[in-house]
């Protein structure tokens, strides 16, 4: 019981440095909120679609931009694909950096845009780790057989 | 004169520059007009005259437009291009019209005068010439007419007398002897006598015979004696009858040898009765031929008669004498020579009495010039040694007749026409012009002339006279009419070269504000070009720099640096926030939004967000808000907090020490008493808001839910001087410049505030405070939302018994909060320092204290009879009561500690309180403890509290506070706050109703995590705070049940969501179902059409729509939505989902015909809020 606990106040206290340190925001506690008995998995559901989207749409923004002649219209699209998906998700960080990016984009400035494609994968990779680490906890959690705590 | 005048009116128009051609042609044409008047042909000249006129007017008309036009034109040009000479250009115009008017003036009245002036002269000269003509054609006809008749007569005279003659020397001529020759002479006598008689104009009538006998009858007119004179037949021997042979020339010498060989010769004069001619007196001896021409023989030389002029000695007047000689029966010779000599006495008088009345001259001559008569009384004969003889006309005693006949000989000489038919109206004899005219009488052996001078005043003087004076009158008046007609021209012009100043002012002061409007606008637009320009790479920076500030290897240098680079942003970012803000305001960008909020939350977290300056700076901040404020407001929560952050960030810039404090009451529109219970006198604002409501009382008068917010911002600072009281409130304004130095800032907030509060249908105003320092009020217009109730809530704390000891060591805030404890009948002791509160502890708790070690049943015994009572006292303690700097606190706590048991300690914590005070504190069981600065919310979360606790069971009491980690939060910023307040009675509201009582049942005391306010300054986030809720499955499961019972609002819905993104798709979905939507997916706009159209049983009541779609966007999918429906009735609400968070972009999809617009992130309320409201207008 007390690894639980133990194990309980670990996770609020990374989900609380998360939050404290940018990495997600409320959005990712409202899907947290939407899951239910009836969709016990939404939140890893919803995580692991967004991994796939955003491997995909990374892939494609590194080769768009490697391209002679970049299409910064289809670039642009593509970051604010990223963009629109991230911040539903609450990757508060990448989500900002896709903004940055689209402004590049905007401006058409190539040097910024490769700047803020290794910035958006960078934050990708660290918002991963943090995520995979947090449900990495929760299994251990649910494992012991407690329950998740709601993070507010 | 006209043609100078042409000329300079000519010049003028040159003078005006680009004048039209046609205007100088029509110039010339009038000048031909003109001109045409001097060939006198009234008729054609008059009608020429007319439309030389209309023509000219035409023209000036024509340059006055098209200066006008020309005028504005060279204007536009000249504005384009620079505002030099502007003001000098309509004044010369004006000038140029205003003398081309008046020279047209000057022209028009000029002919017309000289017209006038013509017209008259000439009729009237012209008829009166005619007139005067016939006049003297009269005068001079007359007398030569008598002339004539004298002529006439005298003729018949002669004629008659020789008849007579002839018979009685037929009769008696063969006289033999004496006797017989005396009968002869007799019977002539008589004869002779009869005739004489019968014409009293005759002046003598001679017979003289062959013989050189003389008969004569004779009238002196001087002495108007008759005579008869004879000479002496003695001397005249009886000769044979002599025959008279016309061949032999020498008896052509008879008469005259006789004559004078009869030199001897005795005449006889005897007078006669006039009448009767009888003889009157004695016969006298006269020398011969003395009195009278007898007219002899050498006058009819050759038989015929002969006139001649004679002059007499006894007449001052020249005669007329005619003779004829009588022929004896058979016409051989000459037997005797009649003659008749008339006065031409009577023409002189007839003519005197002619012109008499004209007061000129006539006088006849002959055609050598001798005068025979004249109209004066001068002499006409001369005396000269060989007696009286004729005068030349050059010679006359009368001036006038001498100097006309010098005039005529003069002008004419020799070469007078051939009948001297002269007729002349312009003669200067002596100082005076005459007519002069001239008749030529051409009579057989006598012609004459007659000459006719009359003063020319005398006919003409009136008309001549006149003639000036009209001419003057003429003058003067046009001159007069030209004057009045200038200076009404001047008058009237004058007035438009005002109005055209006015106008030409007008011009520039439009183009000035237009350029200053322009460069208000550019500069407006530069600074949110530039701001926003900024923004994004200082976004960038903060963004970089958290990153950096998570990475562990830094050192403590390096993290303080960034640290400060990171501070240094953020108020670079506000600054541009800032600016942004004012130049969105400017352009009227700034839209507000309109949600609910709680206003008295966001007040209270602003206040705990800038008590952590105020401490810093040993200022107080304060925020006393009343309760009838509403809980729930609508409005743009943001921009509210903008305006207060602003204030109190302003008053914290300049307040060093004492405090600040947000006051905030309200009054209902409808409903307003002035309160005397505020320290302010809002009166002064309030009367400038009824001024106000009166403008547009209509409009607010019928929203009852719209509510008056009065706020005061009160501050001890240096206050700002009285004149700068407006100007505050301009951009880039300090009250004081010296400030910038000491304060920094740019001016801005106070003007971003005042357009703000200018926004809400507010008004902001510094007002006079006693004191030093600022104090500013506001009012702002908010309404607050028809569905919740407004029920005046009033916190029941008396039937509790509470009893509260404020130990706080601000004194303002400490009044405030014990004013309003004891309104709420909750007795209060203050205490102002440790000493104090020690007192007052003492005071209330003796008993206690004296027994406090010693004596356990006693406090027991006190206990009960406390809880008894039910009386809880509440111990309200700032942290700075404690001395923390040395280690006399614990023992001050230790002192605390002696009254745990009967009293709640809530402990106001400062932002620097060091952990191990409050591990301390936790370990001694004080559990309650809040961050300050300490307001009423607060208050009355402690007085909850502490009354729960009081409430709950004991035992279980135990359990929570072994539990370390059993925590409340006193949220400043939850959602529920102050509903959290209300007592479970008085909560009727349904939907909170339950997340309520699920938070009391498992929110227990606790420490208040909310030590450090997490301001994240960027945008208007306030820290988040999270609160750990109890790790029972219980709370999870009412969480669960909450928004399964709670929140099905979607129940029964049918709701299409287009979103291209998985992700989304899923999310959305997911939120939607959980309220008990159904959900239809699809991928892009194209689809939601499609799926639009193909509906069958099921109607989608709404339509989630992602802006941007691959294929079709949701712009245009919305467009076709729209276009689709106009054939039908049918309007689906579509609600736009744009990751743009963009004002503009809000307008772009409402354009498009999108009934609300969400951003992404998805907000799960405000989607179900908005869904529900659009579903709701529809149902």
């Amino acid at each position: 019981m007390s690894s639980v606990l133990q194990l309980q106040r670990q996770f609020i206290d990374y989900t609380t440095s998360l939050h404290n340190e940018g990495y997600l925001d409320n959005q990712f506690t409202e899907l947290q909120k939407l899951q239910d008995e009836s969709n016990p998995d939404f939140v890893t559901e919803v995580v692991s679609m967004y991994f796939e989207d955003s491997d995909k749409l990374l892939n494609n923004l590194t080769t768009a931009l490697q391209q002679r002649n970049v299409d910064y219209k289809q670039v642009d699209a593509h970051a604010h694909q990223f963009k629109g998906s991230s911040s539903s998700i609450g990757a508060k960080r990448v989500t900002n950096v896709c903004a940055h990016f689209k402004g590049f984009c905007e401006a058409k400035n190539l040097d910024g845009c490769l700047r803020c494609l290794q910035q958006v994968k960078q934050e990708y990779i660290f918002f991963r780790n943090k995520l995979e680490a947090l449900f990495r906890l929760e299994q251990q959690i649910l494992q012991a057989g407690g329950s998740v705590p709601m993070v507010e | 004169m006209t043609g100078c005048r042409w000329q300079h009116s000519c010049q003028a128009v040159k003078k005006a520059g680009d004048s039209p051609g046609t205007f100088l042609s029509g110039i010339t044409q009038a000048s031909v007009g003109c001109l045409s008047v001097y060939n006198n042909q009234a008729d054609r000249v008059l009608v020429g005259m007319a439309s030389a006129v209309t023509r000219m007017l035409g023209q000036i008309s024509a340059i006055a437009s098209s200066s006008g036009r020309n005028h504005v034109s060279a204007r536009r040009r000249r504005s384009s291009n620079s505002n030099i000479n502007q003001e000098e250009f309509p004044c010369y115009s004006v000038c140029v019209a205003r003398i081309a008017i008046m020279v047209m003036l000057a022209i028009l009245i000029g002919l017309l005068t000289l017209l006038t002036w013509h017209f008259t002269k000439v009729y009237t000269r012209t008829s009166l010439n005619s007139l005067a003509h016939g006049l003297r054609y009269e005068l001079l006809q007359r007398p030569l007419l008598r002339m004539w008749k004298i002529l006439n007569s005298t003729v018949e005279i002669t004629t008659s007398q020789v008849r007579l003659s002839e018979y009685v020397i037929r009769k008696y001529g063969k006289a033999e002897n004496q006797a017989q020759e005396i009968e002869l002479y007799e019977v002539m006598r008589d004869v002779t006598w009869a005739l004489f008689s019968s014409r009293k104009a005759l002046n003598s009538m001679s017979i003289k015979y062959r013989n050189g006998f003389v008969q004569a009858f004779h009238r002196d007119l001087r002495d108007k004696n008759t005579y008869y004179i004879y000479s002496n037949l003695d001397n005249y021997t009886m000769v044979e009858p002599y025959s008279m042979n016309r061949s032999s020339p020498h008896d052509q010498g008879w008469n005259d040898q006789m004559i004078h060989g009869n030199v001897s010769a005795v005449w006889y004069r005897e007078p006669l009765d006039p009448d009767t001619g009888r003889k009157t007196g004695k016969q006298k001896e006269i020398p011969p031929d003395e009195l009278i021409n007898i007219a002899g023989i050498s006058q009819v030389p050759d038989g015929a008669a002969s006139w001649h002029v004679a002059v007499s000695k006894f007449t001052n007047s020249p005669l007329l004498s005619a003779a004829l000689p009588v022929w004896d029966e058979d016409r051989g010779s000459i037997v005797a020579v009649v003659g008749v000599t008339t006065a031409l006495y009577s023409v002189g008088q007839l003519m005197k009495e002619l012109v008499d009345l004209h007061g000129g001259h006539i006088y006849l001559t002959s055609q050598k010039g001798w005068l025979l008569a004249t109209s004066s009384s001068t002499p006409l004969l001369r005396n000269s040694s060989s007696g009286p003889t004729l005068t030349m006309a050059e010679d006359s005693q009368d001036e006038i007749i001498q100097s006309a006949a010098k005039w005529l000989n003069k002008t004419y000489h020799d070469k007078l026409p051939l009948n001297h038919e002269v007729l002349s109206a312009n003669a200067i004899l002596g100082d005076q012009r005459y007519y002069i005219d001239s008749f030529f009488l051409n009579l057989t052996r006598l012609p004459m002339v007659g000459v006719l001078c009359i003063p020319r005043k005398n006919i003409m003087g009136k008309v001549d006279a006149r003639e000036i004076k009209t001419f003057i009158i003429l003058i003067s008046a046009s001159v007069c009419i030209l004057v009045v007609g200038c200076i009404c021209i001047f008058i009237l012009t004058n007035g438009v070269s005002k109005e055209m100043k006015l106008r030409a002012e007008l011009i520039s002061h439009l183009d000035a504000r237009r350029k200053a409007e322009a460069s208000s606008n550019f500069k407006s637009q530069f600074l949110a070009n530039m701001s926003h320009e900024l923004r994004t790479p200082m976004a960038a920076v903060i963004g970089l720099l958290d990153i950096l500030l998570c990475d562990d290897s830094l050192t403590n240098e390096q993290y303080a640096t960034i640290t400060q680079i990171r501070r240094c942003s953020t108020a670079l970012l506000r600054l541009l926030n800032n600016i942004l803000d004012i130049s969105k305001v400017e352009s009227g960008k700034l839209v507000l939004e309109e949600a609910e909020y709680d206003l008295g939350r966001e007040l209270e977290g602003l206040v705990d967000m800038f008590s952590v300056q105020c401490k810093n700076r040993n200022v107080e901040a304060i925020i006393d808000l009343s309760d009838d404020m509403p809980k729930v407001v609508r409005g743009d929560s943001g921009r509210v907090v903008q305006i207060f952050a602003n204030l109190i960030s302003n008053s914290i810039k300049f307040t060093t020490s004492g405090y600040i404090i947000l006051r905030g009451w309200c009054e209902n529109l409808n409903s307003f008493s002035p309160n005397e219970n505020f320290y302010v006198d809002q009166r002064a604002l309030w009367s400038a808001y009824q001024k106000k409501i009166k403008r547009n009382e209509k409009k607010s008068c019928k929203n009852d839910n719209t509510m008056i917010l009065f706020f005061e911002v009160e501050d001890t600072g240096c206050g700002i001087d009285p004149s700068k009281w407006e100007s505050v409130f301009e951009s880039f304004e300090q009250a004081d410049p010296s400030t910038t130095r000491l304060h920094g800032g740019t001016g801005l907030g106070l003007c971003i505030v005042r357009t703000l509060v200018d926004k809400m249908g507010g008004e902001i105003r510094v007002v006079k405070k006693n004191g030093s320092g600022t104090l500013m009020q506001l009012y702002l217009l908010l309404n607050t939302p028809t569905d919740i109730p407004r029920e005046s809530y009033r916190l029941k704390f008396a039937q509790h018994n509470l009893k509260v000891v404020l130990a706080l060591n601000g004194k303002t805030s400490r009044s405030i909060l014990s004013c309003w404890l004891l309104k709420h009948e909750v007795p209060i002791w203050e205490a102002n320092e440790w000493n104090e509160l020690t007192h007052v502890l003492q005071e209330l708790f003796k008993p206690t204290y004296t027994q406090n070690l010693t004596y356990e049943p006693l406090e027991a015994e006190f206990l009960r009879k406390e809880g008894a009572k039910m009386a809880i006292f509440i111990i309200v303690i700032d942290i700075g009561m404690l001395n923390i700097t040395t280690d006399i606190w614990k023992e001050q706590l230790n002192f605390l500690d002696a009254i745990n048991t009967r009293a709640k300690f809530a402990w106001i914590l400062n932002h620097d309180t060091s952990n191990t005070i409050k591990i301390e504190l936790r370990r001694r069981g004080h559990l309650l403890m809040v961050n300050g600065p300490l307001y009423k919310t607060k208050m009355t979360h402690i007085i909850e509290a502490v009354i729960k606790e009081s409430s709950l069971d004991q035992s279980k009491k135990n359990i929570m506070w072994t539990d370390a980690h059993a925590t409340i939060q006193i949220d400043t910023t939850h959602t529920k706050s102050s509903n959290d307040s209300e007592i479970p009675e008085t909560n009727s509201v349904g939907s909170s109703h339950i997340e309520e009582t699920n938070q009391e049942n498992f929110a227990v005391y606790g420490v208040v995590s909310n030590f450090f306010p997490e301001l994240t300054e960027v945008g208007s986030e306030w820290g988040r705070v999270t609160s750990f809720p109890n790790d029972n499955s219980n709370s999870e499961q009412q969480v669960d049940q909450k928004v399964k019972t709670g929140q099905k609002d979607l129940e029964g819905l049918y709701i299409l969501l287009a979103e291209d993104q998985p992700i989304l798709q899923r999310v959305a979905t997911m939120m939607l179902e959980q309220m008990g939507a159904k959900v239809v997916v699809v991928g892009d706009g194209v689809q939601a059409v499609e799926a639009l159209n193909t509906q069958k049983e099921t109607r989608y009541d709404l339509i989630l729509m992602d802006c941007q779609m691959p294929k079709m966007d949701g712009y245009e999918a919305t467009k076709a939505i729209r276009k689709a429906e106009t054939e039908s009735v049918s309007h689906i609400p579509i609600v736009a989902l744009t990751a743009h968070a963009m004002s503009s972009d809000e307008a772009k999809c409402l354009e498009v015909g999108m009934d609300a617009y969400l951003t992404k992130p998805i907000d799960c309320k405000l989607m179900v809020s908005t869904i529900l409201s659009l579903t709701k207008c529809r149902t």
